[in-house]
């Protein structure tokens, strides 16, 4: 089932998993990184996972996201247009997500321009370059726009970054420690630009990170443990109880 | 042990170490068999020309049977005989003609050798009683009476020795096994079968003298030889003199075969450097890392070289056992297959020239990969921090190894105008490809930017990745260049062997025929019913002069024209263009004309020997000179009869020329009417005739040898361009997999990833194609006259065909041989 609605960033759309469990196999032995995980996010707010290493904070990431399957558990994306809910599988996510990456992962031959319009220009929008302008301009790299990523510091690449995750309007950003590269102040600048931007757009911001300064910004924060998850901060009045389970 | 010892065996040991946990990375595997191709081919090469050319010197030494011989077609006069004893130590005379023997019911068309009694003059003549039976040193040849036959003849008429034999209705006792004549150099690659009697018999023969090659055996000393050489240029120029300090006969056939064995190196060396050049791309970041890691360790920049030196000797070394086994084999083969053309050409391991070759080859490897090493002495522990792994290429760096390409082919190859004409197309065949990789990649942004879907996205990507795109761009170009134009001139040389064949308008074909024998053969023909298709005369000429200039001056270039002439050639006369030519330049005389010394030349002779209209001609006729102007040229035109010529004068001259007159004709003969020839070959022996099926027999042999080597060949240079694609596209696998990825990360899926591709590899295999089709036009036109003698007439569909299959290969391997970046995910982004 996926929707057949224009992209509307207006309308709340959430993601919701129940029971997600997520183990593996090495050397023949079984790995377990999280059980009976229950978790909702919602379109519009921001939420960050904190966590020691090798907790399984990436995948639970990569699971939320619907790039990949969870080992046991369910994963529905739900998506509110207009006049109706649409409840679909959670690879019905792919073309309402973007992603940030701690090692920015820009193209090295294209220009910061070029490097935000790639995701417009795939789309076949004929007006990718001035958005791509438009958005630079937002995360305040207007001055910045025909330089290789190689001549821009590094906050300047996440920015660039930030802004082609963004041009597309996606509904949900999933950011993998964003401010892991850079200096605390260039940190505080990408955190403000992140959320701002993503508030701006409408898109739930979820962010694997073990900054707290970066965690504190967002609406709901999360802390992965082998234990379950927990949450530490959230808005739990006006949307449904957003529940850790432990194992 | 001192320090340096032991940190050398220390870096030798990490090398190993290194070298075997690298064994299996595709670009080490991919180095390795560019490394292992080359080196064959090099080895099995050199070894071969090597002894060719051994066999040609030998042979010429040991062949001659005198220190130099003097032929021609014409009795030399007894002026002519007492003139040539006073200017040498000695001399002896043989004669030579081409007979249809026939005895019981076989028969075979042989070449029969008359020699004087002090015949050998130098040299072993063996003989035997048996073909099983003990070689013998004969120290005469055949007394009176007497017939010596070769192996192959004595086996296929199933003699026996004592057996009569009769010949022209003279009687001959089969008395010796000819094993070997020490004479038999002049006979080039005839493998005619052979039978030798005393000179005294062949005048009982009473064969017509004009059929006849007369030549004389010379004992001179190096002093002698230029006044000979003189004197025969005054009073014989028709004659042909060889000698020991001179050129073997088929020096000339050997110098093409080795310009396109040269040309063929020099592509395969190309070939391998474009691989080697894009296998290093990758190696050089893997090692830059690997020396910043060492570095950041506390060791010096030297070790990361000597380490990473060490690691690609180990790579070489361990290569040879195979190259070598794998070389002798190919080696081996080769020797097979020109045994058709050089007889006796026996099998043998030059030990001093291999390691001249496998040292060259490992030299130019190292040069090829010294852009990995000197990008060693730049690497830093900072790099570690940076981009270590950075492969964008270096246009510089570049440009050094083509130079060094082209100063070590330069040096290595010895036919420096070759070399340079396709080091000449190559670069026009670069700059081609990069300036429509330019224009493509804009001009396709530009009308697409308003256009949806995938398509304005590729252009719009290749476009921002112009430099690396370029270089695999490149990189397949000069792949599929090198291949379409191998493909091609093998193609064309195949060609050209076959269009020999021409159509044919009857099964038999007598090539020269007397007068009597003709109209003999008119009436045995309309008595017995058989039709005779065409019927053509001619007389023999040699040509001797071109502007009054001789042929060596005038041209030095090989060709087929060039060794035609060096014997006599057939000259027809008429009075209108006959029915199975075509005027292509200058006009046609009339038949009332009262300009005789005026001729038509056919065309490609006229290309190949550099002639135009109204060159001046000289010919010897019957011993007398004549001069002729080039008054027009004509070529074959099919369907009309398969006897052309390629020197035809007016009618008129004939008042003027006293000499025989021959003719050619073609009859169809059928199945039931075959064994009446027997008749016709017991009344004139040396009626030559050729069957169709002999004819064609002929060239198949040849056609079948020149396409194994084109298979050879072809398969070589398809590994090597496969190696150069995959090595392209191994270079920039990281990058492409880090690009679908992102692709990904934007919400698209593996689908999309896999169409991009799709497209991307066609707009390269396209920008590729057409540059491919340009350069080896120009490459064409450039160097096949120049090299071959060939006229470069390109045929575009086959070009546009063979450009196809090639190009739909390339994007097919380019496709799955990319599949590996596809195979990329949002994970490994995270995990980076």
């Amino acid at each position: 089932m996926s929707s057949t609605t224009p992209r509307c960033n207006t309308q709340a759309s959430y993601i919701q998993l129940s029971n997600i469990s997520q183990s593996f196999t090495l050397n023949d032995a079984k790995v377990t990184l999280f059980e009976q995980l229950n978790l909702t996010i919602r379109q519009g707010q921001s939420y960050a996972i904190m966590g020691p290493s090798g907790a399984g904070k990436s995948s639970l990431l990569m699971l939320m996201s619907g790039l990949e399957q969870p080992s046991s558990g369910q994963g529905v994306y739900v998506k509110d247009d207009v006049k109706e809910s649409h409840e679909s599988s959670l690879e019905a996510l792919r073309s309402d997500i973007g992603f940030i990456f701690q090692q920015f992962h820009l193209l090295p031959e294209l220009t910061a321009l070029n490097n935000v319009a790639l995701p417009l220009k795939l789309r076949g929008d004929k007006e990718a370059i001035s958005k791509a302008k438009l958005m630079l301009k937002k995360v305040g790299l207007q001055d910045r726009i025909n330089h290789n990523p190689n001549e821009l510091s590094g906050g300047e690449q996440q920015r660039v970054a930030i802004a082609r995750a963004l041009v597309f309007e996606p509904r949900y950003i999933f950011a993998d420690e964003p401010t892991g590269n850079l200096d605390e102040n260039s940190a505080r600048d990408i955190a403000n630009i992140l959320l701002s931007c993503c508030k701006d757009s409408n898109a739930a911001l979820i962010m694997v990170t073990h900054s707290q300064v970066l965690a504190n910004k967002a609406e709901h924060i999360f802390n992965l443990t082998h234990d379950g998850l927990t949450q530490i901060k959230g808005h739990n009045a006006k949307i449904e109880q957003l529940e850790a389970a432990c194992r | 042990m001192s320090i340096a010892s032991r940190a050398l065996l220390e870096n030798t040991k990490l090398a190993w170490q290194f070298y075997r946990q690298e064994y299996h990375l595709p670009q080490q595997r991919l180095l390795r068999w560019t490394q292992a191709i080359l080196l064959i081919f090099m080895l099995a090469l050199t070894q071969s020309s090597f002894s060719v050319q051994q066999y040609l010197t030998q042979n010429l030494q040991g062949l001659l049977g005198a220190d130099a011989q003097i032929s021609q077609r014409q009795p030399f006069t007894n002026q002519q005989v007492n003139d040539l004893s006073e200017q040498v130590k000695e001399l002896v005379a043989t004669q030579q003609i081409k007979i249809n023997f026939s005895h019981q019911e076989s028969r075979q068309y042989i070449s029969l050798k008359a020699v004087a009694d002090s015949y050998p003059l130098q040299g072993e003549l063996l003989t035997a009683t048996s073909l099983t039976g003990n070689t013998e040193l004969s120290l005469t040849g055949p007394k009176q009476g007497e017939i010596w036959f070769d192996s192959r003849l004595f086996a296929s008429f199933s003699l026996e020795v004592g057996d009569i034999i009769h010949i022209a209705k003279q009687e001959f006792v089969f008395t010796k096994l000819i094993k070997h004549e020490p004479d038999r150099l002049m006979e080039g690659h005839n493998v005619a079968m052979r039978a030798m009697i005393n000179i005294a018999d062949m005048a009982k023969l009473n064969f017509s003298e004009n059929l006849i090659n007369y030549r004389y055996l010379l004992a001179l000393d190096s002093t002698q030889l230029s006044s000979l050489q003189d004197w025969q240029q005054q009073h014989l120029p028709a004659a042909q003199l060889v000698h020991k300090q001179g050129n073997h006969p088929l020096a000339l056939f050997w110098q093409r075969t080795e310009n396109f064995i040269g040309l063929a190196s020099i592509i395969l060396f190309f070939m391998a450097a474009i691989a080697i050049e894009q296998i290093s791309l990758k190696h050089q970041s893997k090692e830059q890392y690997f020396s910043a890691v060492c570095m950041s360790l506390g060791a010096s920049k030297g070790t990361g070289i000597v380490v990473s030196i060490l690691k690609w000797c180990f790579s070489l070394t361990l290569l040879l056992p195979i190259a070598l086994l794998v070389s002798a084999a190919c080696h081996w083969l080769i020797i097979h297959y020109l045994t058709a053309s050089f007889p006796n050409l026996q099998w043998q391991w030059h030990y001093g020239l291999s390691l001249k070759t496998l040292t060259f080859v490992s030299v130019i490897f190292a040069l090829f990969y010294l852009p990995v090493w000197y990008s060693l002495l730049n690497s830093s522990v900072g790099k570690l921090f940076t981009s270590a792994k950075s492969t964008t290429s270096n246009l510089g760096q570049k440009l050094v190894t083509v130079a060094v390409l082209v100063i070590v082919v330069l040096a290595y190859s010895d036919n420096v105008l070759l070399t340079m004409m396709l080091v000449g197309a190559m670069l026009v065949t670069i700059l081609l490809i990069l300036l429509l990789s330019w224009l493509v990649l804009t001009i396709g942004e530009k009308l697409t930017q308003n256009l949806s879907g995938l398509l304005p996205f590729v252009f719009f990507m290749m476009k921002q990745r112009l430099v690396s795109k370029s270089t695999q761009i490149l990189g397949v170009g000069l792949s599929a260049f090198l291949l379409l134009f191998t493909l091609m001139l093998m193609h064309d040389l195949g060609k050209t062997m076959s269009s020999y064949q021409r159509q044919h308008d009857g099964n038999l074909m007598v090539s020269k025929a007397t007068n009597d024998q003709l109209s003999y053969l008119k009436n045995w023909a309309s008595e017995n019913n058989i039709s005779i298709r065409q019927n053509k005369s001619y007389l023999q000429a040699k040509l001797i002069e071109i502007n009054e200039k001789s042929l060596a001056e005038h041209t030095d270039k090989p060709s087929d024209s060039l060794a035609t002439f060096s014997r006599e050639i057939r000259m027809h006369w008429n009075d209108q263009l006959p029915s199975n030519n075509r005027l292509l330049s200058g006009t046609w005389w009339q038949a009332d004309t009262d300009n005789w010394q005026q001729i038509s030349v056919e065309q490609e002779v006229l290309t190949d020997m550099g002639l135009k209209l109204d060159d001046a001609l000289t010919f010897i006729i019957s011993g007398q000179r004549y001069t002729f102007t080039i008054a027009a040229s004509h070529e074959f035109k099919p369907g009309n009869g398969s006897i052309t010529f390629w020197i035809q004068m007016p009618t008129a001259a004939l008042a003027h020329i006293h000499a025989n007159h021959y003719s050619m004709a073609s009859l169809e003969i059928s199945e039931l009417q075959q064994p009446l020839l027997a008749e016709l070959w017991q009344k004139f022996p040396t009626l030559r005739m050729v069957s169709l099926q002999q004819m064609t027999e002929r060239y198949d042999n040849l056609l079948a040898m020149i396409t194994k080597v084109i298979s050879g060949f072809s398969m070589l240079i398809i590994l090597l361009a496969g190696i150069v694609i995959l090595a392209s596209i191994n270079a920039v696998e990281a990058n492409e997999q880090k690009k679908n990825s992102i692709i990904m990360s934007f919400g698209f899926n593996r689908t999309t990833c896999l169409k991009l591709n799709i497209i991307e590899w066609l707009i390269t295999a396209m920008i590729a194609a057409c540059g491919a089709i340009l350069g080896t036009y120009l490459a064409g036109l450039l160097i096949y006259k120049s090299q071959f003698s060939l006229n470069y007439q390109p045929d575009f569909v086959w070009l546009f065909v063979t450009l196809f299959i090639i190009l739909t290969s390339v994007t097919s391997l380019g496709i799955i041989a990319s599949r590996k970046s596809l195979n990329s995910s949002i994970r490994q982004l995270m995990a980076e």
